[in-house]
């Protein structure tokens, strides 16, 4: 027990993890330090939807909002791979040089983490995906199984307001979601033809946005820009769910600007404090009687490695690392759709989502109306990447085709392997001397393969709904760009094989929890990570009080 | 005109020569010159992007943004070059002499070119001014559904597009 410190819990990571970590303690009585590396974003005048460039904006960079890191070498390309290549009719191939570009990382520092910039899909995972190893001998088992996890999804989607449909197929509920699903969008829709002309289910999405007003939050009004962060906050991003709600308890202190660059140990396998930095530059030492680590799979390791190799004892800290395997295709249909009208990732196909779904290859995925959010930036993206040529033709061309856009993204299964890895950066060093995360990714011929049906079925499906026209398609097969990332402390029962165990409590350290995504044994089939991490972090909270007020450790 | 240019005239005009501040004056339109590839931009971009009942994209001025980049320096004096050679290859003395046929041949043969240096230099050139013309007001005005997100949202969002 450490009398010093002044509140009982610290939290690093003010993300979808630690802003429900937060909660759950405040909620039930515990004090609470909530610390962000990055700023506070504030939605009514940071996130610039009503002006006239609003397309050529991404979501808005504020000083420290954006952590560095770099990457090993990329995959070297081998094959033929005519689905896999990324690139546009009017701009060409996306890669040229036959290896992987390691282009980004995409995150966002600040209170609300990368929930700010998120589309805001609402999923749980698929029962069987939480079963991979012993179901079909691959990746690891969560030591939990979906029936342990579901009473906190409940709760998770009732805070959030997460508007969806009664039933998900495998993914069975205790209680319907608090809200309605949306309506679909004209070309969820068109989409939606094409899928029951295949056979395949289409359904609307469970989103955490509002159909309704819920909690004092305002509908959603289907502007269709939730990546560039939402000014109505009906958006469920932490900050306006968790975070506000870990507040209005009165137990909450929230950080915004302050990294944990190192964790300090004490006698009895218990960690003792955190050095934090300033905007400054000085550093801030604050004890802790127990630390939850939630800044995500790249900076949750980096911060242990850093720290001595805390928690590090399997020596599994930093590996199993999985990132985000996706394919978006774009085409042209006769008739103009419009797609950015409305919330992006209204319909999904989960059909293929279980882990024996796809024919030949372990490992799910699921499909999805991608028509609003392909980063196709308006006007400009379109006659730049949809519309080859220039001159009279080209004006012309874009005057006629303009709003013919249709988008079909799938994401999947990601396996992990020991190529596959967040590691500390041997030469490179932030502010304040810690070294930066260094990502190696590495496909094998199994992801390979589940990116290959992906695509092939987003081109059929895209064809069946009329737009046969295909102009661009983006892989991860040559392009990395991970949103989602899981795994670099996977939790076990096995203190061999994991960092944490199924409470989400480092194996030795007493007072050290983990509540992100890296504690993900395996990825899901394509699910949004962000619920399952709210869920498994509201359940980690019971676990700490229970543990704490048996141990008498606060 | 950059400084040293204005430094250049003012130490011309000192010496009173009128022929000699012609000379110099000429030779900043001449192949190579900053005014030179000015000029062939601004024809360039009216060529990739002429408007069609609207203002093509030197009447909108975005040719001057690609000036004001400093990374495409080098590759835009280049480009020009091989422009203006071609066109010397055409009989006439560079690309600004070329009539609009011959411009847009001329710009054809850059993107079908197997010089690398050339090919970029259209594929940037393309991709800059195409980004900001089709980014202008006054472009987006013409088509539907290119205003901002917010404040409105898309009410219509179920709806066939109008």
């Amino acid at each position: 027990m450490n009398d010093d410190a002044g509140w009982d819990v610290v939290i690093a990571g003010a993300g979808a993890g630690g802003a429900a970590t937060a909660y759950g303690l405040c909620q039930r009585g515990l004090s609470v330090l909530l610390l962000d590396a990055g700023p506070r974003f504030d939605p009514a005048t940071d996130y610039p939807l009503t002006e006239a460039d609003w397309e050529a904006r991404d979501f808005p960079e504020k000083p420290g909002s954006t952590g560095a890191v770099t990457f090993a070498p990329g995959q070297k390309l081998i094959g033929d791979e005519p689905l896999l290549v990324s690139g546009s009719r009017g701009l060409g191939p996306a890669v040229t040089n036959g290896v992987r570009w390691m282009e980004k990382y995409h995150h966002v520092r600040g209170i609300g983490g990368s929930t700010l910039h998120f589309t805001g899909e609402a999923h749980r995972i698929h029962p069987d995906a939480m079963k991979m190893k012993s179901r079909f001998g691959v990746a690891a088992d969560w030591p939990i199984d979906y029936a342990e996890l579901e009473p906190y999804y409940v709760r998770a989607e009732q805070l959030i307001g997460v508007a969806g449909p009664a039933v998900q197929g495998a993914r069975w509920r205790s209680l319907g979601f608090p809200l309605p699903p949306h309506p679909l969008s004209y070309a969820a829709r068109t989409l939606g033809s094409g899928a029951a002309a295949l056979g395949l289910g289409w359904q609307a999405n469970s989103r955490a946005a509002l159909s309704l007003p819920w909690g004092g939050r305002p509908p959603c009004n289907y502007c269709g820009a939730c990546n560039k962060g939402c000014p109505r906050g009906d958006k469920g991003s932490a900050d306006v769910t968790f975070v506000t709600a870990a507040l209005a308890t009165g137990r909450c202190t929230v950080r915004p600007d302050s990294p944990v660059v190192r964790i300090e140990t004490g006698p009895g396998d218990r960690v003792t404090a955190v050095l934090v930095g300033r905007p400054d530059g000085s550093i801030e030492r604050i004890e802790c009687r127990n630390i939850v680590l939630a800044c995500g799979a790249v900076e949750t390791p980096r911060l242990l490695l850093a720290s001595d190799g805390l928690g590090n004892e399997s020596g599994e800290v930093g590996r199993n690392f999985m990132d985000t395997l996706e394919v978006v295709v774009g085409a042209l249909h006769p008739e103009p759709q419009h797609g950015r009208r409305g919330l992006p990732s209204d319909a999904i196909c989960w059909d293929f989502n279980a882990p024996d779904a796809i024919p030949s290859v372990v490992g799910g995925c699921r499909f999805y109306n991608a028509s609003g959010e392909s980063e196709l930036k308006g006007l400009a993206g379109f006659a730049m990447r949809a519309v080859p040529g220039w001159g009279r033709a080209h004006a012309q061309s874009v005057r006629r085709l303009w709003g013919h856009s249709l988008y079909v993204g799938a994401i999947g299964e990601r396996l992990p392997n020991r190529d596959s890895r967040v590691e500390l950066d041997p030469t490179t060093r932030d502010r304040f001397g810690m070294p930066v995360a260094r990502i190696a990714s590495f496909l094998d011929a199994p992801d390979i393969a589940r990116l290959r049906f992906m695509a092939a079925k987003s081109h059929e499906l895209l064809a069946a709904s009329g737009a046969e026209r295909i102009f661009e398609s983006y892989s991860s097969w040559d392009w990395f760009s991970a949103t989602h990332v899981f795994g670099t402390c996977r939790m076990g029962g096995d203190a061999e094989s994991s960092v944490v165990d199924a409470s989400g409590r480092s194996h030795r350290w007493r007072n050290l929890w983990i509540t992100d995504a890296s504690v993900f044994p395996s990825s899901g089939g394509g699910e949004a990570p962000s619920l399952t991490i709210q869920a498994l972090a509201l359940r980690t909270a019971a676990r700490l009080v229970q543990h704490s007020r048996d141990s008498r450790s606060y | 005109m950059k400084r040293r240019d204005v430094i250049a005239l003012l130490g011309l005009l000192s010496l009173g020569g009128a022929a000699v501040l012609w000379r110099n004056l000429a030779s900043l339109w001449r192949p190579g010159s900053n005014v030179h590839i000015a000029r062939t931009l601004a024809a360039l971009a009216d060529v990739m992007f002429p408007g069609d009942g609207i203002p093509g994209a030197s009447g909108l001025g975005l040719h001057n943004r690609i000036e004001a980049m400093p990374d495409l320096t080098a590759l835009m004096t280049t480009g020009v070059d091989w422009l203006d050679k071609y066109a010397v290859r055409q009989g006439v003395s560079d690309f600004l002499a070329l009539d609009e046929t011959g411009r847009l041949a001329a710009v054809d043969a850059a993107f079908a070119s197997h010089d690398g240096d050339t090919r970029q230099f259209v594929l940037t050139l393309r991709y800059h001014l195409g980004t900001a013309y089709y980014s202008e007001p006054v472009v987006k005005a013409v088509f539907a559904y290119t205003g901002p997100p917010q404040p409105d949202g898309f009410a219509d969002f179920g709806d066939r597009p109008a």
